[in-house]
Parts: C-alpha cells; sequence; structure tokens
C-alpha cells in the first residue's frame, strides 16, 4: 500500500490564490539568486501549479507530464535500491539544462537555466526555495480542508454542457 | 488526483488508458487527437519502442474549455500493455482520476484482457483505489473483426463493476468519443458530487452476484451512447443491471469469474511476496533496464520541448 497516496487522496489537492502568490514569490527569488531562465512547480500526477520566469513556447503541460514520469521513473529505482527518493535529477542539454528538485512529498520544481549560471547556484538556491515551499506545503495540508473558496454550484450542470459541445462525434 | 487550482482557475484531471498489448489504447489517443476541435488538444506525445510499442506512456492534454468559470483539463495517459512493463504501468495509473479500460474483442483474446484487468486491479490495491468508486468505463474494441466474442461474453467475463460499456472500432473512429465523453463525465461528476457537499465518493449500484443473473431487458437495460454520462453513477437505479452503451439489452451473466488465468497471477503474487534478494537482483536488473530506455527517451523529449 502506498500510505502518502491514501493521505493525499483525502486531503484532494486544492491550490487557493493566496497559496500560490506565496508560491510565486519563493519562485521569483529563486530565480533572480539562481540565474535561472524559469521555475515550473509540477505536482506528482504532472499538473502544473505555477511558474516563473521566462517559459516561451515550452509546452507547459508536456513538459509537465514528462517530469512527473521521470520522476516516477527514478523513485521505483530509488526504491529498488533501497533509498527512499532520489531528491535531484539532472538533465544536461547543449544549450539549455533542466533541473528537477523534490519538493515535500508530492510537487517537483523543474528549473530550466542555461550557460549564464552554474549547476551549483541552482542547486544551492535550489535546496533554499525547496525548503520554503515545504513550509508553505505543511501550512497548506494543515487547514482544514472546508475553508477558501469552491467550485460554483453549477459545475456539475455547465460540465455536461461541455461536454456534449466538445464530443460531437 | 484532481487538482483545483483557484490561481489559474483551472481543473485538472488525470485520465489512464488501460488494457492488454494492443488492444488499441494509444489508437484511441491518436483519433481524440484528430477528431477535437482545433486548439483543444495538445502536442501527442509517446514514449515508444522503435517498433512503435508503447514503453512508458502516451500523453494528450485535452482543454475541455471553460466550466463554470474554471478551464477544465483533461491529461490522457495510455499505459504500456505489455505484461513485460509493469513497472512503468503501475507508475503511470497513480494519481489517476478514471481509467478506461480498452478490451481486445477477437477471438482468442479473452486471457489477455483478463490478466490485463487482473493486473489493474492489482495495482488499484497498491494504491488503494476503490474500483467501485473509481470511475471506469470499458470499451470493446475491434468490434468489425470477423472472429470476435459476443457482447455477452464480454461483458460477464470484464464488466464486473457495473460500468459503462462501449463497443468501438477505435481504427475507424467509432466508438472512441463516446467513450472518453462518457468517462470525461464521470470524473466531473464526482468532483462536483464532492465539492457540492456530497459524499466523497459514491458506489455503483451492487454488482450482480454471480448466478444472479438480471435480465437488463424489459427496457430497462439499454443507456443510449448519447445519454449523459455524468450522471451515469449517481443516478443509475438500484437494478443491479449491465450498463450498456451501445447494443441490445442483454442477460448479465454474473459478476466475477474465477479463470485458470486468475489463479495464475494468485500464484505470481505469492512468488512476488516471498521473492529472494536474487530476484531482487533481476528485478533490478530489469527495471534498470526499462528505467534506462525511459530515460533516453525522456531526455530526448523532453529536450526537444525545451528547444534542444
Amino acid at each position: 500500500m502506498v500510505s502518502d497516496s491514501d493521505h493525499l487522496r483525502e486531503k484532494r489537492v486544492v491550490f487557493y490564490k493566496e497559496d500560490v502568490e506565496k508560491i510565486n514569490e519563493v519562485l521569483i527569488e529563486f530565480l533572480k539568486l539562481s540565474d535561472s531562465k524559469c521555475n515550473i512547480l509540477i505536482d506528482k500526477e504532472g499538473h502544473m501549479v505555477t511558474k516563473a520566469g521566462k517559459t516561451g513556447a515550452i509546452d507547459l503541460q508536456s513538459v509537465s507530464a514528462l517530469v512527473a514520469g521521470s520522476y516516477a521513473a527514478t523513485r521505483e529505482m530509488a526504491r529498488l535500491l533501497g533509498e527512499d527518493e532520489f531528491s535531484v535529477l539532472f538533465h544536461q542539454g547543449r544549450k539549455d539544462s533542466i533541473q528537477l528538485t523534490l519538493v515535500g512529498d508530492r510537487t517537483i520544481l523543474a528549473t530550466v537555466f542555461d550557460e549564464r549560471t552554474t549547476i551549483g547556484m541552482v542547486r544551492l538556491y535550489a535546496k533554499e526555495a525547496s525548503e520554503k515551499l515545504e513550509e508553505i506545503f505543511r501550512a497548506i495540508l494543515e487547514r482544514p480542508p472546508q475553508e477558501g473558496e469552491d467550485l460554483d454550484k453549477n459545475f456539475g450542470e455547465d460540465a455536461k454542457g461541455a461536454l456534449d459541445f466538445f464530443f460531437v462525434d | 488526483m484532481v487538482q483545483i487550482n483557484f490561481s489559474l482557475k483551472e481543473v485538472n484531471c488525470k485520465v489512464v488508458y488501460y488494457g492488454p498489448g494492443l488492444s488499441g489504447k494509444t489508437t484511441n489517443l491518436e483519433v481524440v487527437h484528430q477528431k477535437a476541435p482545433k486548439g483543444s488538444v495538445g502536442d501527442l506525445t509517446s514514449i515508444a519502442t522503435e517498433g512503435d510499442r508503447t514503453l512508458f506512456f502516451d500523453f494528450l492534454p485535452l482543454n475541455l474549455g471553460q466550466v463554470a468559470g474554471m478551464k477544465t483539463k483533461f491529461q490522457i495517459y495510455t499505459v504500456p500493455g505489455q505484461v513485460y512493463y509493469n513497472s512503468t504501468r503501475k507508475l503511470v495509473l497513480q494519481g489517476a482520476d478514471g481509467v478506461v479500460f480498452v478490451a481486445d474483442s477477437k477471438k482468442g483474446k479473452m486471457p489477455e484482457n483478463l490478466e490485463s484487468l487482473e493486473n489493474l486491479m492489482e495495482n488499484f490495491r497498491e494504491y488503494g483505489m476503490d474500483p467501485e468508486t473509481t470511475p471506469i468505463v470499458l470499451q470493446y474494441n475491434k468490434r468489425d473483426l470477423p472472429e470476435i466474442y459476443t457482447i455477452e461474453e464480454m461483458d460477464a467475463e470484464l464488466n464486473r463493476w457495473n460500468c459503462l460499456t462501449f463497443e468501438a472500432v477505435a481504427r475507424d473512429g467509432n466508438g472512441v468519443f463516446p467513450t472518453l465523453k462518457a468517462l470525461a463525465g464521470q470524473v466531473l461528476e464526482s468532483l462536483n458530487r464532492q465539492h457540492s457537499g456530497g459524499s466523497v465518493a459514491q458506489r455503483r449500484p451492487a454488482a450482480v452476484a454471480v448466478g444472479a443473473g438480471v435480465a437488463a431487458g424489459g427496457g430497462g437495460g439499454q443507456q443510449s451512447a448519447q445519454a449523459s454520462p455524468a450522471v451515469s453513477v449517481g443516478q443509475a437505479t438500484g437494478r443491479a443491471q449491465p450498463m450498456r452503451a451501445t447494443g441490445q439489452a442483454v442477460p448479465m451473466q454474473g459478476g466475477v469469474r474465477v479463470s485458470a488465468k486468475n489463479q495464475s497471477i494468485s500464484v505470481a503474487k505469492n512468488k512476488k511476496k516471498n521473492r529472494s534478494k536474487g530476484m531482487l537482483w533481476v528485478m533490478l536488473g530489469f527495471v534498470a533496464l526499462a528505467g534506462a530506455g525511459a530515460y533516453l527517451h525522456f531526455s530526448g523529449k523532453l529536450a526537444a520541448l525545451l528547444g534542444q
């Protein structure tokens, strides 16, 4: 059994505006300190939570899915080697590189950077940023779930209409 | 797991196509990619082998559009169907909000369908997912082939949870949209229930007990493919009956059938529990091999997306 999944499933993943604003502050600070191009925060299901910096023409949805898949495969390898998790992953390109840093137990921070900075700088400040983000997530998880805004009461009805409109066979 | 992001005003759902190898999962995604309204789907990303068999997953982002002020998106994945790739298949299933099980209707393929379904259940159990409450839709694919199982046979063997079923010829695009529409509807309805103060999970009507087949005839057993799928779980009547999207009303043959295949899987599970260190190293080697392959693909895909 994967106990943390049970826990997270019960909690559901809801990000409120004020949470994301706090996360963005951390990401922007990290962006400046590390001199990276952009930072993308992704949950383990492969959904993007938020981003900072110049993402330009990057297909964020696809990158998020691949990052999550990559991390999942790494985690499984770690488990088989007797490690809890490999907390950092690094892919080096000719021009741009990407570092993936685990944040808490359910999000991944993807940092894209180029020759303007170094892997050492990115790694150093990513650790700091990761700790700050973990603090924010801890506060989110400890908050009672009923607080904050919720989906509109017409969501169900609207969803049916959207599905009928979209799926015209 | 559905992500609700009030900052981006987005709802993100994960849907997984499951099923045996070569049953048509990737073809389903290709059809959705081709038929969906322009601008509503992103690129279809495949992490596949040289021979175009899925190695890790295929991925298609789909934007349903605005739903009550929220951009509603689906991330659609397929798993590799081959038995060999269970470790990666399991990873893709994690956090899924709904599953389409694509079964091969061709005669002789039932053992593979059953093996894949058992594998799905095993992976469900590992993640603490309940097939009674998780949105699942069955697609009986390749209905155009000359030698196929009847719908009754498919239902009897595979439809254990009163799921909606759809006949399809994915290669020609038939049945692909109704299947996905039904599942997407169930996922959104489930989300709506959770956020409208209702119970988090709602069970399907009780499955038909083995040997207590109930004729779904009398006009009550058919469910049109056009019927709103979003209400299928919540508003299904208490009558135990197969929920069919197309085809004729047929008697339900029963619930779970224990087959020789199931037993062999149980044995495999026991072996797994008692695996020796040697077995672990064999697995490690296997996963490292698969992982290395996946990494090469990942690096390539990520580099391509980053414009390298």
